[in-house]
């Protein structure tokens, strides 16, 4: 409360303890008295306090504004409807290139598995074809590396935007807020799907010999070198 | 111990390739009666109807994965002592050391040869 405004309030207390002992009944020109006095009280009042009201609304609707032309900047639209429709058909396309590619190596290879080595000549010309078709469908990886080149681009592209758009609107502090596990995630967690692991993670297969070893599995002679090994993948 | 090449196998992955490309190996190990599932429910239900002398069976399969399948034969009276051998792209300790727990009786990372399959393989059948 500001000392205008306590000096107003005090006006309508004295004139209130002024009339405290009146006995006659209250008349229009008390009313009026009292409604002058009160009115000089708010009117003071919103004088102080608009001001402060008007800045905070224009600081506002300027926060309003900067966000408006950092979404703009995000061009989430064309993301939505470009860009990851886009690298998801690319994906797609991967995925249905590499399945026909490694169809194709399949079938010459069960095709060479199956040929007759009794008669050499069927069987060389055979193998011949068949290794053709190998090369052939082996072209795919360098229409597969041109897709993920763009897809590569395209999650570049995202992840500017976004991190600018974080940056700006300086969203950092709700990164270590912890989000609500999904279920998705939850199956994952409980039924420990990691995925595949790059080069350099996980463990080998002979880590994994070595472990089962160590467990009381079939060689019970390398328990020894198995628990060090063990002991190496918990250092 | 010489291993029976007449014995059944089940193959279970949700990749139709990998289940061809076991098919084969096993094919070229002299195998001959290999059947395949698409997941751990589908591989269960088989198991039901025919026993199987050895199952190999991916991980991370929907809706039953390698692993719920693997604990439901080991808890399952019938079908407890068929072994059993893990072939996955899940490489992290903590999983190799719950399918040992759950009673996996060999596991195979991938990507894997033919030589590494006949080992272990040959390894379970030795125990």
């Amino acid at each position: 409360m500001t000392i205008g405004n306590k000096y107003e309030i005090q006006r309508v207390i004295e004139f209130l303890q002024e009339n405290k002992d009146r006995t006659a009944e209250v008349n229009l020109s008390d009313i009026m008295r009292l409604t002058e006095v009160m009115a000089a009280t708010v009117s003071r009042m919103l004088e102080q306090v608009q001001p402060a009201v008007t800045a905070e609304l224009t600081a506002i609707e300027s926060e309003i504004s900067n966000m408006k032309d950092e979404i703009a900047r995000l061009r989430v639209a064309d993301m939505k409807h470009d860009r990851i429709p886009q690298a998801g058909r690319e994906l797609d396309a991967i995925v249905s290139s590499t399945e026909e590619a490694t169809h194709s190596i399949m079938a010459a290879a069960e095709t060479i598995m199956a040929a007759d080595p009794e008669d050499a000549a069927a069987y060389q010309e055979t193998v011949n074809d068949q290794v053709m078709e190998i090369f052939q469908a082996c072209a795919f990886q360098d229409i597969t590396g041109q897709r993920i080149s763009k897809v590569v681009g395209t999650l570049n592209f995202i992840d500017e935007r976004v991190s600018n758009f974080i940056n700006r609107l300086r969203l950092h502090q709700a990164e270590g807020h912890d989000a609500e596990e999904t279920e998705e995630e939850r199956r994952a967690r409980e039924l420990i799907l990691h995925g595949p692991q790059h080069a350099g993670e996980g463990v080998s297969q002979d880590e994994i010999d070595a472990m089962l070893g160590a467990f009381g599995s079939t060689d019970k002679g390398n328990d020894a070198a198995a628990q060090d090994d063990i002991d190496k993948l918990f250092a | 111990m010489a291993l029976d090449l007449q014995m059944p196998i089940l193959v279970v992955d949700d990749y139709k390739t990998m289940i061809r490309i076991i098919r084969n190996l096993l094919k070229q190990l002299g195998f001959t009666d290999v059947d395949d599932a698409a997941d751990g429910a589908e591989a269960y239900e088989k198991m039901k109807e025919r026993r199987y002398g050895l199952v190999i069976s991916d991980w991370n399969m929907e809706p039953v994965t390698g692993y719920e399948l693997l604990k439901q034969v080991r808890q399952d009276a019938d079908l407890s002592k068929t072994p059993f051998i893990m072939v996955t792209a899940e490489s992290k300790t903590e999983n190799v050391i719950a399918a040992k727990k759950a009673g996996v009786n060999n596991y195979i990372v991938k990507p894997f040869n033919a030589q590494t399959l006949k080992g272990k393989i040959e390894a379970v059948f030795a125990e």
